[in-house]
C-alpha cells in the first residue's frame, strides 16, 4: 500500500496569509512531489487600468499590494514622469525614497514575525510586530495613512515634513533601531530557530540565475543585485546603500540578509532625512502623455519590480505591466520543497516572504 | 551593459540584414526580431554575453498584432521585440534556455492565447479553471461593465 | 449513608470534579498572562478560559460524513475522565480521597490514556491534517513517555514506596526530592511539556503545518471536552510533580499546608509557561532524537544513581 498523501496547504490554511493553492505529496514525513495554483486574488489590475485615467491608476496600483504599496506608485510615478520628461524635484525625490525605505523596514519586520509565527515561536512574532507598529506611526505622521500612503502623485510627492514632525520622527527612528538591533541579537542566538531554519530550502547561485529570482532570496544566494545600488533610481543617486549578501542560500541565510537590510534602511532613513534639500515636493503634470513606451525597475522589499508602460497619446495607458518579485520565488518552490519534511514546508513557504496580492495581481 | 558588443553579438548570429534598435526610458534599449529568430537570439545572449537575468515577457495587442517584449537586465536594460499575426501567434518557448521563463509565457499564453511551442506546462496561472471569457488582454475583450446592453 | 455522601463530595466537589474545574481554568488563566506579559502583550482577563469554555460548549457540533459518531463523542469523554480520575489519587494541600501501595503506577497509566484516545480522535475523524496529526503524537508519546516514567519512578526508589501520599508525606519529613534528584525533576518537567503538548512539543497541533492536528474536524461540545481534559491534565501533571519532587503539602512550619502546596503548583505552572515563550517548535524527528538520545539515556542514569546510593 502506497503510503503517499496529498496535504492541501491552502486555499485557506493557517500557514497563509493570502489564498493560495500548494498541494503537497508526501510519503510519511518527507515531501515527494508539489503543484502550485495561483489565480484566487486575480483582480484583472492590468486590463481594468487601460479604462482609468493615468491619475486614477494611482489608487489601483496601490492596492496591487498592501504591503510594498508605495514601491508600486514609485515605479509607475517614475515611469510616467520619464514618459512626460518631468523632472521631480530633489526634496521630493528624497521623501519618495524616505517613503520606500520606511516601508522596507516594516515588510521586514512584518516577515520575521510571520516566520517566528510559522516556526512555533510566538514570541518572535510579538516582538517583531511590535516593533513595526513604530514603523508604521512614522508613516502615518508623514502620510495619514498607516498602510496605503497615497504620497505618490505623476510629479512628486504630495506631503512635506515641517519642523516639529522631523524631530518626531528622528526619535522614532532612533528608537526603532535599538530594537530592531535587539532583534537581530535575539536571532542570531536563539538555537531553537538556528535548528529550525538552517539547511532548509537551499537554493544554488546556479538556479537563483535559471530562475532569475530576484530579491533577499538573490542575495542569500550570493547573486550581487540591488537595484537601489545598481540602477539609482529616485533617490538612491545621493546615497550609498551597503548591500546585505550571504552566501548559504538558505532559510537562515535569507532572515540575515533581511534583518540586516532593515537596519540598513533605517540608517538609509535618517540619512535621508538629516540631508533633506529645500524647494518644492513636486511639479505639475500633464494630463496626457506624450505616446512612447518607457520601463521602470525599483527595488520593492521582495527584489525588483518592474512596469513596462506604453502610451498612445490619450490620458488613459494603453498597456502596463507588472512584474512583481514574488513570482520569482514562487517558481522555486518546487525545487525548495523536494526531499524535505513537512514540517519544513512551512519554513520554506515563510523564507520566500509570499506576497500573494503580487503575484495575481 | 555593453549595447555595441550585443548587437555585434547578435548580427553575428541572425540572418537579419540589420538589427532595429530603439532607445526607450528609464535605460532601456529595444531590439525588433522577427518571431522566428527569437530563440537563437536568447540563445546566444546567454551563452556568449553577461546577459542572463529575465525581468519579464510582456505581451501586447498593438497595431492589429501580437507584440511580445523580452525585459533583459544586465547593469542596464535590454528588450527583445518581437509581433507575431493574430492569426497565427506561435512562438518557440524559452524555457529550456531559462526556465525563469514558464510562469511568464503561462500568463501571456491564457491572457493573449499565444502558444508557446515546447512549453512543458501550459496550464492556466492567474484565470479560474471555467473562465469563458476569451484572452482578457486581446482587443476584442470588453470589461463587463462597457458592454452594451444584450451583448 | 454518610459514606456515601462522603464519597460524592471527594469526586464532585473536592477535590473532585469542581475543584479541579476551578483550578484547570485557573491555572489556564495564569498560563496565558504570564505568557502574553512576556511577549510584551496584556492578556486576557480572569474569566476568559471559563468565557471560551462555555462559548464552546455553545456551539455548533459537526462532524464530517463516514464518521463514528458515538466513537468521537466517546474520546474526549475518555480522556477527561482519564485524568479526572488519576486526580483521586494525587494528595491536593494535605487532603486526598483515596490512597493505597502502587497508586503512582495507577495515575501513570491512567495519564497514558489521554494521548491515546487523542491519536484515535484523529483517526477516527479521518481528514489529512488529523491522520497526520494522530501519527505525530504517537511518536511524541514514545519519545517523551520512556523517560518521563524512569523520572517519576526515582524518588519512588528513594522513598521505598509506590503510594504518592507516601512519597510526598516522606520528602516533606526529610528533604525535597528536587534537591537530591535535580536530574529527574528536570526530566520531568521536560517529559511534561511532551505530554501537555506545550511549544516547543506541540508537534501533533502544529497550527502553521497541520492546522490543529487531530482535533481539527472536532467542534463544539466535543471540543470543549478535549480542551477541558488537556487544562485538567494540565493541572493533575502539576500537582504530580509536586509530590513527587517538591515534597508536597509538606508543612513548612511557615504557612499552612494549602498555601505551600499553591505556591509550588504556581511555581510549576511558571517554569512551564516561560519554556513556552522561549523556544521555538522542534520537528518530530528532532524530538524523536532528543528524547531517545539524551532523555531516555539521562533517565536510566538517574535512576541507576538513585539506586546506587540507595543500595549504599
Amino acid at each position: 500500500m502506497s503510503n503517499r498523501m496529498t496535504i492541501p496547504i491552502g486555499p485557506q490554511h493557517p500557514l497563509l496569509k493570502e489564498p493560495l493553492s500548494f498541494m503537497i505529496t508526501v510519503e510519511g514525513e518527507r515531501v515527494v512531489d508539489s503543484t502550485l495554483r495561483l489565480g484566487y486574488v486575480h483582480r484583472g489590475i492590468e486590463r481594468l487600468c487601460q479604462t482609468k485615467t493615468y491619475v486614477q491608476n494611482l489608487h489601483l496600483f496601490e492596492r496591487v499590494c498592501g504591503i510594498c504599496s508605495h514601491v508600486h506608485t514609485t515605479t509607475y510615478c517614475q515611469g510616467v514622469e520619464a514618459l512626460l520628461g518631468l523632472e521631480v524635484p530633489p526634496r521630493g525625490l528624497h521623501l519618495r525614497t524616505l517613503l520606500c525605505e520606511l516601508e522596507r523596514v516594516h515588510s521586514h519586520l512584518l516577515w520575521l514575525g510571520v516566520l517566528g509565527e510559522n516556526i512555533g515561536f510566538q514570541t518572535i512574532f510579538m516582538y517583531a510586530w511590535r516593533d513595526r507598529e513604530i514603523a508604521l506611526d512614522i508613516m502615518e505622521e508623514l502620510s495619514g495613512g498607516r498602510v496605503t500612503h497615497s504620497c505618490n502623485v505623476i510629479g512628486g510627492v504630495r506631503i512635506d515634513v515641517g519642523d516639529a514632525q522631523f524631530s518626531s520622527i528622528v526619535s522614532q527612528l532612533n528608537d526603532l533601531e535599538q530594537r530592531v538591533e535587539k532583534l537581530l541579537d535575539v536571532i542570531q542566538h536563539e538555537r531553537t530557530l538556528r535548528v529550525r531554519t538552517q539547511g532548509i530550502g537551499y537554493l544554488s547561485p546556479e538556479k537563483i540565475r535559471n530562475y532569475c529570482v530576484v530579491g533577499p532570496v538573490a542575495r542569500a544566494s550570493g547573486v550581487d543585485v540591488d537595484l537601489r545600488r545598481d540602477c539609482k533610481y529616485a533617490a538612491y543617486g545621493w546615497l550609498h546603500v551597503n548591500v546585505a549578501l550571504a552566501h548559504e542560500g538558505d532559510v537562515w541565510a535569507r532572515t540575515m540578509v533581511r534583518a540586516r537590510e532593515a537596519i540598513e534602511s533605517l540608517r538609509l532613513c535618517r540619512q535621508l532625512l538629516v540631508g533633506l534639500p529645500e524647494g518644492p515636493t513636486q511639479v505639475r503634470a500633464p494630463r496626457r502623455v506624450p505616446p512612447g513606451e518607457v520601463v521602470s525597475r525599483a527595488e520593492a522589499p521582495r527584489g525588483e519590480l518592474l512596469y513596462y508602460i506604453r502610451s498612445d497619446g490619450s490620458d488613459k495607458p494603453a498597456r502596463v505591466k507588472i512584474r512583481t518579485p514574488t513570482l520569482t520565488s514562487l517558481i522555486t518552490v518546487h525545487d525548495q520543497l523536494e526531499g524535505v519534511e513537512t514540517a519544513d514546508v512551512s519554513v520554506v513557504l515563510s523564507g520566500i516572504d509570499l506576497c500573494i496580492a503580487c503575484a495575481d495581481r | 551593459m555593453n549595447l555595441p558588443r550585443i548587437l555585434e553579438l547578435l548580427q553575428e548570429v541572425l540572418p537579419v540584414a540589420r538589427l532595429e534598435v530603439q532607445t526607450m526610458p528609464i535605460d532601456e534599449h529595444s531590439i525588433t526580431l522577427p518571431p522566428d529568430n527569437l530563440h537563437a537570439a536568447v540563445r546566444a545572449l546567454l551563452e556568449r554575453s553577461h546577459v542572463y537575468h529575465l525581468s519579464t515577457i510582456t505581451g501586447q495587442d498593438v497595431d492589429g498584432q501580437i507584440e511580445l517584449l523580452y525585459h533583459f537586465w544586465e547593469g542596464g536594460g535590454l528588450t527583445l521585440r518581437t509581433s507575431l499575426p493574430r492569426e497565427q501567434t506561435s512562438v518557440e518557448t524559452i524555457t529550456d534556455l531559462i526556465p525563469g521563463a514558464s510562469f511568464y509565457e503561462r500568463e501571456i499564453a491564457e491572457m493573449l492565447q499565444v502558444t508557446f511551442v515546447g512549453h512543458p506546462n501550459l496550464q492556466r496561472l492567474l484565470l479560474p479553471d471555467d473562465w469563458t471569457g476569451g484572452p482578457p488582454l486581446r482587443y476584442e475583450f470588453t470589461l463587463p461593465d462597457d458592454r452594451e446592453e444584450g451583448e | 449513608m454518610t459514606d456515601l455522601l462522603d464519597a460524592l463530595t471527594k469526586l464532585l466537589l473536592f477535590p473532585g470534579f469542581a475543584f479541579l474545574f476551578a483550578c484547570a481554568m485557573l491555572f489556564a488563566w495564569i498560563d496565558r498572562r504570564v505568557i502574553a506579559r512576556l511577549q510584551g502583550r496584556v492578556g486576557p482577563p480572569w474569566f476568559q478560559p471559563l468565557a471560551d469554555w462555555i462559548k464552546l460548549m455553545a456551539k455548533e457540533d459537526i462532524l464530517p460524513t463516514g464518521t463514528n459518531g458515538w466513537v468521537c463523542a466517546a474520546l474526549p469523554v475518555l480522556s477527561l475522565a482519564a485524568v479526572l480520575t488519576a486526580s483521586i489519587y494525587i494528595p491536593v494541600g494535605g487532603w486526598i480521597a483515596q490512597a493505597f501501595e502502587g497508586d503512582l503506577i495507577v495515575v501513570l497509566f491512567l495519564l497514558s490514556l489521554p494521548p491515546l484516545a487523542y491519536f484515535l480522535g484523529g483517526w477516527a475523524t479521518g481528514g489529512v491534517y488529523s491522520v497526520i496529526g494522530g501519527n505525530r503524537s504517537l511518536l511524541q508519546y514514545f519519545s517523551y513517555e520512556v523517560p518521563f516514567l524512569m523520572a517519576l519512578c526515582s524518588p519512588a526508589i528513594l522513598a521505598g514506596s509506590w503510594s504518592i501520599a507516601e512519597i510526598a508525606a516522606r520528602q516533606s519529613e526529610t528533604i525535597w526530592g528536587v534537591l537530591v534528584q535535580p536530574l529527574g525533576f528536570i526530566l520531568a518537567l521536560v517529559g511534561l511539556i511532551g505530554k501537555l503538548k506545550r511549544v516547543p512539543f506541540d508537534i501533533p497541533k502544529a497550527k502553521s503545518e497541520i492546522v490543529a492536528g487531530p482535533l481539527t474536524e472536532f467542534s463544539g461540545r466535543k471540543l470543549a471536552l478535549w480542551h477541558l481534559s488537556i487544562e485538567v491534565k494540565t493541572v493533575v501533571g502539576i500537582f504530580l510533580l509536586v509530590n513527587a519532587f517538591l515534597g508536597g503539602s509538606g508543612v513548612s512550619g511557615l504557612l499552612p499546608a494549602p498555601i505551600t502546596f499553591a505556591i509550588k503548583s504556581l511555581l510549576v505552572l511558571l517554569i512551564l509557561s516561560v519554556a513556552s515563550v522561549l523556544y521555538a517548535r522542534l520537528r518530530i524527528d528532532q524530538l524523536a532524537n532528543l528524547g531517545w538520545r539524551v532523555l531516555a539515556p539521562l533517565a536510566l542514569l538517574q535512576i541507576t544513581v538513585t539506586v546506587w546510593i540507595g543500595v549504599a
